[in-house]
């Protein structure tokens, strides 16, 4: 079986809107959804902004399960997944009786439970931890919250392929309803703002002070963030016999990783991933229209993307916006949003910009990071990057069904 | 004087407790100008773990600017003898 597989349903639950249409206005505005840290204390530390979800209320949200039994990331997980499903106007039930499943990418998995629970086995010892805290630990339960959630019976996989694991999750969905294996899938991923990540992040000296500026001359690195992407996927003979909207048809991705180091990204091997997912989506790179970046705003990112960029596409690559700027880095969940943004700016003639861009970089005088304003324009294929630790690449390719 | 040098010794001695922690090594093997990154196998991530350790340790804070320079025991006394204020 070879099925054209399309996105139908959105659920970002992020610090600049939760739901299809806040998330998309909030692009379009430019919006900043970087505030004071406020779900730890970060008394001590010289940099103390993150890009928190506050608005997000579970409750709300959640029609199965219970906030209480889950941890922060799973929620996310799950709220997105409800709204994607909401967003695709399938009947819940027509869905959970089908061959549907989810696959949600991550990087710190339930970071704010084991902070906890480390915090309570000093104070208190292994004997004192709350077991039922420890119930919440395991990240395979992002994927599992999300089935429960929906009432799915298909797989749900937790993939934690870092900061690229959302793309490798929606690779993952569109196998499985391209050949056949499932129907309907739920990809995305999730991710919460805690210490260990801040403390990490701010160690290595990749953390900006007050302001994430991809691609800017002064760009001086992360601020880190969080929330749930999740996009709703299935066969477009499925979406047109329901007369579904279809947002974007996904064309195909490429994966690889090269492991040359732990940290450092490699411009050749991110220069092939481009040119495997071209390949994969059957395009050729001048067909790509928007071009949604990994953009983390650190020194080292941003110059080895857009020198890859320059090699894969020529000397003028189509505009390369970074949306780190406005939500900060998702880490797990980050080319889960790239991916929602993108496949809104096929579905409704826009591509975000990269906010907070003051000075451009003379290192990288080829780039149009789209700045500070959103632009009205066609996109009939757009390219989410999605690089991680490690040297994992994952590109995803979503084009325009008409 | 004679008491100067014993205090430089014994800092040089801690400090070479610590880089060998990080870098998995025995203190031996770290002379005082051997270098972390081509002699020991170190990269840019156990640099910042060299540094994180110092600072804990005298309750200094180094800028991490300072981390390209670190590249030997020797370097890293001069470092932090700076920002620590240390007399010896």
């Amino acid at each position: 079986m070879n099925r054209r597989v399309v996105i139908t349903g959105l659920g970002p639950v992020s610090s600049i809107g939760i739901g299809a249409r806040e998330f998309s206005a909030a692009l379009r505005a430019g919006r900043s959804g970087i505030s004071p840290i406020a779900s730890f204390d970060a008394a001590g530390f010289p940099h103390y902004m993150a890009g928190e979800v506050p608005a997000f209320d579970p409750k709300s949200i959640l029609q199965r399960i219970s906030p209480d039994a889950w941890g922060r990331t799973s929620q996310f997980a799950a709220s997105a997944a409800r709204l994607a499903v909401e967003d695709s106007g399938i009947d819940p039930t027509e869905l959970s009786a089908a061959r549907a499943g989810s696959s949600i990418g991550t990087t710190g998995g339930e970071s704010q439970v084991l902070e906890r629970l480390t915090g309570d086995s000093l104070t208190v010892g292994f004997a004192g931890v709350d077991r039922e805290l420890a119930r919440q630990v395991p990240a395979s339960r992002l994927a599992v919250a999300v089935n429960r959630e929906l009432g799915l019976t298909g797989e749900a996989i937790t993939l934690s392929t870092a900061c690229s694991a959302s793309n490798y999750a929606l690779g993952y969905a569109y196998d499985q309803i391209h050949t056949g294996d499932l129907d309907y899938m739920i990809a995305g991923g999730a991710d919460s703002v805690g210490r260990w990540s801040h403390a990490g992040f701010y160690r290595l000296g990749a953390l900006a002070e007050k302001a994430c500026a991809p691609f800017d001359r002064d760009r001086s690195g992360i601020i880190t963030g969080e929330g749930g992407a999740a996009l709703f996927l299935e066969s477009l003979e499925s979406a047109t016999a329901r007369g579904a909207r279809v947002y974007a048809e996904v064309l195909g991705y490429g994966l690889n990783c090269d492991a040359n180091h732990m940290v450092a990204p490699d411009p050749v091997s991110i220069a092939q991933c481009m040119r495997l997912a071209h390949r994969n989506a059957g395009i050729k790179a001048d067909e790509v229209d928007y071009i949604c970046a990994h953009g983390t705003g650190t020194p080292a990112n941003d110059a080895v993307e857009a020198k890859a960029a320059v090699e894969v596409f020529g000397e003028r690559p189509p505009p390369i916006s970074s949306i780190k700027s406005m939500l900060g880095h998702t880490m797990g969940a980050a080319s889960g949003f790239s991916a929602i943004a993108s496949v809104l700016g096929i579905a409704e003639s826009f591509i975000p910009p990269t906010i907070n861009f003051r000075n451009p970089d003379p290192q990288i005088p080829d780039i149009d990071p789209v700045p500070n304003v959103a632009r009205e324009m066609t996109v009939n294929i757009a390219q989410v990057n999605g690089f991680a630790f490690g040297g994992n690449n994952a590109i995803t390719i979503f084009g325009r069904y008409s | 004087m004679t008491q100067a040098v014993t205090q430089r010794e014994e800092h040089f001695e801690e400090l070479r407790e610590i880089a060998a922690e990080v870098l998995e090594i025995e203190p031996e093997e770290i002379t005082d100008t051997s270098l972390f990154a081509e002699d020991h196998e170190a990269d840019s991530l156990r640099a910042i773990e060299i540094l994180a350790r110092i600072e804990k340790k005298y309750k200094v804070d180094i800028p991490q600017s300072e981390l390209p320079k670190m590249v030997n025991l020797t370097a890293v006394y001069e470092i932090v003898k700076q920002h620590a204020n240390w007399q010896d």
